[in-house]
C-alpha cells in the first residue's frame, strides 16, 4: 500500500507537469489550428529562468516564480509576432507557420545552449525535496481551474472559442483575431514554461530537456482530446499513471516499459483519434 | 656579441615559426548529447596545444588546431574527417560520442591518416575495424568495471541492483557491468532503467527497494536521469550503498546532486594526489583562471601524446607518426600514480587496465582514493 501511494503521488505529479505541456499545446491548437512543437523549448527557458532567478541571483521563490510566468508570456507573444503572425497575413498555408515554429524551436534550444555552459543547472525546490510533488499538483490544479474558468466563465474566453469554432465568423462578430492568436501563443509559453520550471527541480535545467516534455506533452494531448482544457491534465494523468505503474508492476524486461507511451500514442490515434473528451 | 647573439636566437625563432604549422585536427560536439564531456575534453586540448607552442612548438613548429563539430552525428563526423585530412591534419583527435568517432575511423583508414580519440570508452573502438592508424586512451568500460568490482570485491557483495538509462552508451556500460558482475559470482537481483526524459525515478527505486540488495551498480551516463534516480534513493531513506560508473566523476553531480551523493563510490582516472594533476590544476587555473577538472585532462593528455609522438617521429609524415605512436610510452595527468599510457603489441588501447582509481563522494565533494587498479 506505501508503495501505491508513494507511486501515486509521484505519477500525479509527472502528469501534471505532462498537462501543462499537452495545455499549451492546446491553448494554440484551439484558436489558430496550429500544432507548436517548441512547446517543449520554451519548457527549457522556463527552466533556465528558474535556474537565473532562484540560483544564481537567489530571489524569492514566489517572485522568482511570477517573474518567470511574466516573462514567459512574453515570449510567447513575440514568437507569435515573429514567427506566425507575418505568415498569417500573407495568408500563408497552415503548414507555414508550423514549419515556421519548428524553425523557432532550432533558435530557442541553440540561444540556450551557446548562452550557458553544457551542464546541467540546478534549480532549488519550492519547498523542499520531500514536498515538491505536492507543490507541483497544486500550482497545476490552480492553473487549470484558472484556465477552465477563464474559457467557461469570461467573455474573453469565450472569444477564444468562438475562434476555434469558426474563425470566419468569430471575425465578423467583431472579435479581434490577431489579439486571440497573440494571446494563445503568450498563454501557451505561460503553461510551458511553467511546466519546465516545476520539473526542473528534479531535472535541473539543460538545453536538451525540450524534447521529450515535447513529446510527453504531445502524447498526453492525444489522449485527452484537443476539445477541452481538462482533457489535457487528464490526458497527462492517464499517461503518467499508465508509465509508472507498468514500470513499478508488470512483469516486463528493464526498458520495455519504455514503450508504454508510444502504444497509447497509436492506439488512441487509431481508435479514438479525438481523445477522451470531446468538444462540447 | 651579446646582443648579436640575441639577434641571431631571435632572427632563428622567427624562422622556425613562420614554416608551416603542424596541423591537427579536432572533432568534438559543440551542441549535441555530448557537449558537456567534449568540451571540456577539448579546452584541456587547447589549453595543452597553447603550452606546446609557449615551449617553441614540435619539431621547431607551431601546432595549430582545426576544431570541427560533428554534433555527435556519426555521418557528419566522417565528412568532417575527410574536410580536416583535406585541409592538410596530420593526426586528428576526436572528442565526441563513440559512435561518431568510430565513423571517422572508416575515413582515417582510407586516408591512413592518424587518429585517436582520449576520452570515449566504448571497449570496441580499437577492435571493431582493423585500423592501424587508430588509438584510444580513454579508459576502457571494461576496465572501469572491473575496477569498480575489485573494490566491491572486498565487501563481499553477493546480490546487487542495477540500473543504467537508455542512451547507447549507458546500456553499453550496463552490459559491462552485468558481464563483470556475472564473472564475479554476483547476483543482479533486479536490473532497471530509467529512459532519458524521465520526471522520475520512484517506480524503479520501489522495485529495488522491495528485492533489498547488497549494493546498487549504475550504468547511466544521462546526468539529470542520475540525479532522478539519487533523489529517489534519499526520498526512500535506501541504506544500501551505491557503486557508479566514471560518470560520477564528472563534477556537475557535486551542484546538480547537492545533499544527495554522500558515500557514493565511483570509478575515475584522476587522482588529485597525483604530483601531474596537481602541476596540471596550477598551471590550467592560472592560465584560464577556472580550475580543470578530469575530462579537461583527458583533453590535455590527447595533445601531448600526439605532440610526443610527432617529435619521436621526427617528421609530420603519418606513417612514421603511426610508428611512433604504437611506440608510445607517456606519463600524463590522467590514470593513477606511475601510469604510462602505452600500447602493448598488436593492442591500440593504451590506458592501463590497473590505472584506475575508485574514490569516494564526500559531503558533496569528490573526495579520496579508496582503491587503485583491479586487485
Amino acid at each position: 500500500m506505501q508503495d501505491f501511494l508513494e507511486l501515486a503521488v509521484s505519477a500525479a505529479a509527472s502528469g501534471c507537469i505532462y498537462g501543462l505541456i499537452a495545455l499549451a499545446y492546446l491553448l494554440m491548437i484551439r484558436p489558430t489550428g496550429i500544432i507548436n512543437f517548441a512547446v517543449g523549448e520554451w519548457a527549457m527557458v522556463g527552466a533556465f529562468g528558474g535556474y537565473l532567478l532562484l540560483s544564481k541571483f537567489e530571489w524569492p521563490y514566489p517572485l522568482g516564480m511570477a517573474a518567470v510566468l511574466v516573462f514567459m508570456l512574453g515570449v510567447g507573444w513575440l514568437t507569435e509576432r515573429i514567427a506566425v503572425r507575418p505568415l498569417v497575413e500573407r495568408g500563408a498555408p497552415l503548414l507555414a507557420p508550423i514549419l515556421a515554429l519548428l524553425g523557432m524551436l532550432v533558435v530557442f534550444r541553440e540561444a540556450i545552449s551557446v548562452s550557458f555552459p553544457p551542464d546541467p543547472h540546478p534549480v532549488p525546490y519550492a519547498l523542499g525535496i520531500q514536498h515538491q510533488s505536492f507543490f507541483i499538483i497544486a500550482v497545476t490544479s490552480v492553473v487549470f481551474i484558472g484556465v477552465w474558468l477563464f474559457f467557461e466563465r469570461s467573455v474573453a474566453g469565450k472569444s477564444f472559442e468562438a475562434v476555434a469554432i469558426h474563425r470566419r465568423a468569430a471575425a465578423l462578430m467583431g472579435i479581434n483575431l490577431s489579439r486571440v492568436t497573440a494571446l494563445s501563443f503568450a498563454g501557451g509559453a505561460g503553461a510551458a514554461g511553467l511546466a519546465g520550471l516545476l520539473v526542473s527541480p528534479n531535472v535541473s535545467a539543460h538545453y536538451l530537456m525540450g524534447v521529450p516534455l515535447a513529446i510527453q506533452g504531445f502524447t498526453a494531448l492525444v489522449i485527452g482530446g484537443v476539445g477541452r482544457v481538462e482533457g489535457a491534465l487528464l490526458g497527462g494523468l492517464l499517461l503518467a499513471f499508465a508509465e509508472q505503474l507498468t514500470v513499478r508492476y508488470a512483469p516486463l524486461p528493464a526498458g520495455y516499459a519504455q514503450g508504454v507511451p508510444l502504444l497509447l500514442l497509436m492506439m488512441f490515434l487509431l481508435v479514438r483519434p479525438t481523445g477522451l473528451l470531446r468538444a462540447k | 656579441m651579446k646582443k648579436l647573439l640575441a639577434v641571431a636566437a631571435a632572427l632563428f625563432a622567427a624562422s622556425t615559426f613562420a614554416q608551416e604549422p603542424i596541423r591537427i585536427g579536432v572533432i568534438t560536439d559543440r551542441v549535441g548529447v555530448s557537449k558537456p564531456y567534449s568540451e571540456p575534453c577539448t579546452e584541456g586540448t587547447l589549453f595543452g596545444a597553447a603550452e606546446i607552442n609557449r615551449k617553441g612548438g614540435v619539431l621547431g613548429r607551431k601546432i595549430e588546431l582545426l576544431v570541427e563539430d560533428d554534433q555527435s552525428r556519426p555521418d557528419i563526423s566522417a565528412a568532417l574527417a575527410r574536410k580536416l585530412i583535406d585541409q592538410g591534419a596530420v593526426f586528428i583527435l576526436s572528442m565526441s560520442l563513440t559512435p561518431a568517432t568510430q565513423q571517422q575511423q572508416t575515413v582515417t583508414m582510407d586516408a591512413k591518416t592518424p587518429q585517436m580519440t582520449p576520452m570515449n570508452s566504448g571497449d570496441t573502438l580499437t577492435t571493431q575495424l582493423p585500423n592501424p592508424y587508430f588509438w584510444q586512451t580513454g579508459p576502457l568500460g571494461s576496465i572501469q568495471i572491473a575496477t569498480l568490482l575489485a573494490h566491491a570485491r572486498a565487501q563481499n557483495l553477493k546480490r546487487v541492483a542495477l540500473i543504467s538509462d537508455n542512451s547507447d552508451l549507458g546500456q553499453l556500460l550496463a552490459r559491462f557491468f552485468r558481464a563483470g558482475l556475472e564473472k564475479s559470482g554476483i547476483q543482479i537481483v533486479t536490473e532497471e532503467v530509467v529512459p532519458r526524459g524521465a520526471t522520475t525515478a520512484e517506480p524503479q527505486m520501489q522495485k529495488i527497494r522491495a528485492v533489498n540488495p547488497d549494493a546498487m551498480f549504475m550504468a547511466g551516463v544521462l546526468t539529470a536521469e542520475n540525479v532522478l534516480i539519487f533523489k529517489a534513493y534519499r526520498q526512500f531513506g535506501l541504506k544500501f550503498p551505491i557503486h557508479s560508473s566514471y560518470n560520477l566523476s564528472v563534477p556537475v553531480y557535486m551542484s546538480v546532486a547537492k545533499g544527495l551523493i554522500d558515500g557514493v563510490t565511483f570509478v575515475d582516472a584522476y587522482d588529485p594526489d597525483k604530483p601531474e594533476v596537481k602541476q596540471f590544476i596550477a598551471e590550467y587555473t592560472k592560465a584560464t583562471g577556472k580550475a580543470p577538472f578530469n575530462l579537461h585532462g583527458y583533453g590535455y593528455d590527447g595533445i601531448m601524446l600526439v605532440a610526443e609522438a610527432i617529435r619521436r617521429a621526427g617528421s609530420t609524415d603519418k606513417e612514421k607518426i603511426r610508428e611512433a605512436m604504437q611506440q608510445t610510452s607517456y606519463a600524463g595527468v590522467m590514470g593513477a600514480k606511475g601510469m604510462k599510457y602505452s600500447f602493448p603489441e598488436g593492442k591500440r588501447a593504451g590506458f592501463d587496465p590497473d590505472g584506475m582509481v575508485v574514490r569516494v563522494y564526500e559531503g558533496d565533494r569528490q573526495g579520496r582514493v579508496v582503491h587503485v587498479g583491479q586487485k
